[in-house]
């Protein structure tokens, strides 16, 4: 048995899956979706789901759903009765644990593991809350998928179909749109992209801002606004009504919006609510929803080079994508090519399932240990979901003591008996073997071992079971994960797209001593999680911390850095210093940063002065480019302030979106800057080519001169392009290639000695620096260019990044 | 920068991650090669049998981890990235360097 969790915003559920289909888990009420929604009353008890739902319009000061928008925050949300404040992972454990009480009763045991699904855009800090909220309702065993992958998965895992898939994943707050890519069975993720602003909640909002302008012409109606923290009740209940309407008007052309005593007008007389809504009116007031997910996936398609046709099927999954208006228009732009046969409620669950089959993650209490089974104990190693019609199978015969190995093994199918092998078994008593599959089903096997008597032998494990169906390529890196250098560079551990899990470790230097014993004295490493080569313009999501070191550690030492992360996003991290033998694991989880409403306030200030700044220098340099990239961030800038008032008003929510649109405005603002200086960029370009193809030309090898000449092309390339990343790309391998051919130079010790001396006050030791340098210039004097060379490099590193650069790079300690 | 000596090792070891030399493959081994090879090095890995646990690479024998031919797979299944160590690993062929 294997279980899928597709824990949402709005509706979280349960799928299983037993090898064979996938059946939803209903909750008691019989529901195949369970609100996300908890309510604590003034003793502390805890309601979920629809129980709690009902509650969430009329008493919302101890009920609390969309939470999930806030995952990784610090954010407790309140319940005043009871006078507790809960995490948003800690709300979400209590919604999957009401999900595995419901597994539960309709299985006949706990599950143990499971996978949840997350959306492609999570950060790794949001991941890591959604892991902790399983393991808080009792999974032992949690791995993430992201929900598109899922959703892509539940699509397809027994179609025929080969090709580019597009899955339009449009949940209460986010959109996700995923291009997937099936090839010979194979299902891989080619890119996705999304906004995480952007959700079927909007469109409540904005038929909430119709329904209070209707009120409002006919009476006098009190403050009804997110930014009046006393009209949440009532906004409450009139979301909930419009939540409603909308999934009506998704049925039937035309609904009525109800809400019996939503307020008293300014004259004392209760409001009631019933207004007419059409479903082209509904369209409408969409419409720029509409236009702006549309938007996503044409430049999705555009990142990748391909056009709508290139698409051969579209899976809808979410509920706002039953919607007829939204719906019709993204079917258009793709011809009407739809999936059918998918329930866009139920999708990402069903798929999760799926995916727990092919990781093996089974939900099943573990069983009594093999020693208490009669029989030699067999380890079996297979893939329990694949498309290779001809698998693998691995063995390995782990005899007690006493006990002899079989002779030969052979596996046999256990539909008419079909035996595979007759293989003999190696001295470490493992056997590999290919068994075939019947397709599209699952297929269930027996491996038989024989003795040197040709008798069978028993053992203790020798059934399994394997399905032939889609392969799913590990779930890849949704952004590049690095460590952010002193600097502000970044060197980049696992790229985009990454299978996880993954580890990889890199050597750096540190840029200046630590002293001994010191709790206070700490050397950084950051890790960052983002596409640029610059550091800072990365999201900061872990750092290790280097203190308490037993000795000295002088500047430049050795350290080995190992980033490690597991199926679902789970970041690992350690330092080695092997001059001192010490490991340091002490990473710090970043929170998915929050800020108060002040600091915030004065965030929004600064941006709007650097905004102004920019613009004014867009419009002087007359770069188009650089306008366009900044002319829309006025309207993201009133977004934010609007937000700023409804967070003002007690919406957590808003006071999220406030920090994500700032930093999405100041991404934007870092770009147009980038493009501005384009000119000075593409100065120096103009003369390292001019400069170091003379030095490669002289001293470079011929390899190094022909990469080189790569290296010019792509930079020819980047400044016809005005592309900013390529050109800084290409600079730093042109300038890598030109310091490899310069060493080359017999003079170029002498001049690297010289610029040492001249800038020896720039030195973090100045006395140390110096004494080197005078030892540098002895063994120059004494002919010995081995210690002229080695000493020089030991110069260098009391020579740090600049104090800007290290401010702007987190602080990092290292190189 | 690290000093020469510390990039040059980064280097080596971005290098001799190379998804041909982990999977044990030609540069020019087909998509079911490389999916089929590589479920069956993840599922001797995971059996702990030695024969996995090494491959061959032009400066001496390298160890082998299951994130390794996960990453190796993931890899060569994109077009794009695969020429790329398509390119480096027949530059590696017939190379031998001393260890």
């Amino acid at each position: 048995m294997f279980i899928g969790i597709d824990l949402g915003t709005s509706n979280s559920s349960l799928a299983v899956f037993d090898g064979d289909s996938v059946v939803m888990v209903p909750s008691s009420l019989g529901e195949n979706l369970t609100p996300s929604v908890v309510r604590m009353d003034a003793r502390g008890a805890i309601v979920t789901g629809r129980k709690a739902f009902r509650f969430l319009e009329s008493d919302p000061g101890n009920t609390w759903g969309e939470f999930k928008r806030i995952m990784g925050t610090g954010e407790r949300l309140p319940f005043a009765a009871a006078g507790q404040a809960l995490l948003p992972e800690e709300l979400s454990a209590k919604v999957l644990a009401s999900l595995l009480a419901d597994a539960h009763d309709a299985l006949g045991f706990m599950p143990r593991a499971a996978v949840i699904s997350t959306p492609a855009l999570f950060e790794l800090p949001q991941n890591h809350a959604t892991l902790r909220a399983g393991k808080l309702a009792g999974l032992s065993d949690v791995a993430l998928i992201q929900e598109p992958i899922a959703s892509a998965i539940a699509a397809g895992w027994r179609a025929e179909h080969e090709g580019l898939w597009l899955v339009f994943d449009l949940g209460g707050g986010t959109l996700d749109v995923s291009l997937l890519e099936t090839q010979d069975g194979r299902l891989r993720v080619v890119d996705h992209s999304g906004d995480n602003f952007l959700g079927g909640k909007d469109m409540d909002n904005v038929l909430v801002d119709w329904a209070v302008g209707e009120l409002r012409r006919e009476r006098t109606l009190p403050k009804l606004d997110r930014e009046n923290p006393a009209s949440r009740r009532a906004l409450c209940k009139l979301k909930a009504a419009c939540e409603q309407t909308k999934i009506e008007l998704s049925r039937q052309a035309c609904a009525t919006l109800s809400v019996s005593e939503l307020c008293d007008d300014e004259s004392g007389n209760v409001v009631n609510v019933d207004l007419a809504v059409a479903r082209a009116d509904f369209a409408q007031l969409i419409e720029p929803f509409v236009a702006r997910s549309l938007a996503v996936v044409r430049d999705l398609l555009a990142r990748n080079q391909r056009h709508a046709d290139d698409v051969a099927r579209v899976v809808f999954v979410g509920g706002p994508t039953l919607i007829p208006s939204l719906r019709e228009r993204v079917s258009a732009f793709f011809g009407g090519r739809v999936a059918e046969g998918v329930d866009p409620m139920t999708a990402v669950a069903r798929g999760a399932a799926l995916y727990a089959a092919t990781i093996g993650l089974s939900a099943r209490p573990a069983r009594a240990s093999v020693s208490a089974q009669s029989g030699l104990a067999l380890r079996i190693e297979f893939p329990p979901v694949t498309a290779d019609a001809e698998p693998f199978v691995v063995g390995r015969f782990l005899p007690a003591h006493g006990e002899r190995l079989p002779e030969r093994v052979r596996i046999r199918r256990q539909d008419g008996g079909v035996v595979f092998g007759d293989a003999p078994i190696s001295a470490e008593g493992s056997f590999v073997l290919q068994v075939a599959l019947l397709r599209h089903q699952q297929n269930h096997f027996q491996v038989q071992a024989v003795d040197s008597a040709g008798k069978d032998m028993a053992l203790a494990t020798s059934r399994f079971a394997i399905v032939h169906g889609v392969s799913v390529a590990d779930p890849p890196l949704s952004r590049s994960v690095g460590v952010a250098c002193a600097d502000d560079s970044t060197q980049v551990y696992f790229a985009k797209g990454t299978p996880l899990p993954a580890r990889r470790t890199f050597v750096h230097q540190t840029v200046r001593g630590v002293a001994a014993h010191s709790e206070d004295d700490v050397l950084a490493v950051p890790v960052v999680q983002g596409e640029s080569v610059r550091a800072h313009r990365n999201r900061l999501v872990g750092m290790l911390q280097i203190r308490g070191v037993k000795q000295d550690l002088p500047a430049g030492t050795r350290i080995e850095v190992t980033l490690q992360l597991d199926r679902s996003g789970q970041l690992h991290t350690r330092a080695d210093v092997p001059a001192l033998g010490q490991t340091f694991e002490d990473i710090a989880h970043v929170l998915v940063p929050t800020a108060s409403l002040d600091t915030a306030e004065k965030e929004i200030h600064k941006t709007n002065q650097r905004t102004d700044e920019i613009r004014r220098r867009a419009f002087q340099s007359g770069m188009a480019a650089a306008v366009s990239a900044i002319e829309e961030l006025p309207v993201a800038l009133a977004e934010a302030e609007r937000n700023l008032s409804a967070a003002r008003g007690g919406d957590v929510d808003a006071s999220q979106k406030v920090h994500r649109l700032l930093l999405e405005i100041n991404t934007a603002l870092d770009d147009a800057e980038a493009m501005l200086e384009w000119p000075d960029l593409d100065r120096e370009a103009h003369a390292c080519s001019l400069y170091y193809t003379q030095m490669v030309a002289q001293w470079g090898t011929p390899a190094e001169q022909q990469l080189f000449d790569q290296v010019l092309q792509s930079a020819a390339d980047a400044r016809r392009g005005r592309n900013v990343v390529d050109l800084e790309r290409a600079l730093q391998a042109m300038r890598s290639l030109c310091k490899a051919s310069y060493w080359r130079n017999p003079q170029s010790l002498l001049g690297e000695m010289d610029w040492l001396s001249a800038h020896v006050t720039e030195a973090t030791d100045v006395a140390r620096a110096q004494q080197l340098i005078d030892k540098a210039r002895l063994a120059h004097q004494q002919g010995d260019p081995i210690a002229f060379k080695a000493t020089l490099a030991e110069v260098w590193q009391h020579f740090p990044s600049s104090r800007e650069d290290q401010h702007k790079s987190f602080g990092s300690g290292i190189r | 920068m690290p000093s020469d000596d510390i990039c040059l090792e980064n280097c080596y070891a971005r290098h001799l991650e190379n998804p041909f030399l982990v999977l044990g493959l030609a540069p020019v081994a087909s998509g079911a090669d490389v999916e089929r090879t590589g479920q069956k090095l993840l599922a001797m890995l995971a059996a702990g049998l030695i024969e996995a646990e090494n491959y061959t690479t032009p400066f001496g024998p390298a160890m082998r981890t299951a994130e390794q031919v996960r990453w190796a797979m993931a890899e060569l299944r994109d077009p794009c990235r695969r020429l790329g160590h398509e390119w480096w690993a027949r530059g590696w062929q017939g190379v031998e360097v001393g260890t």
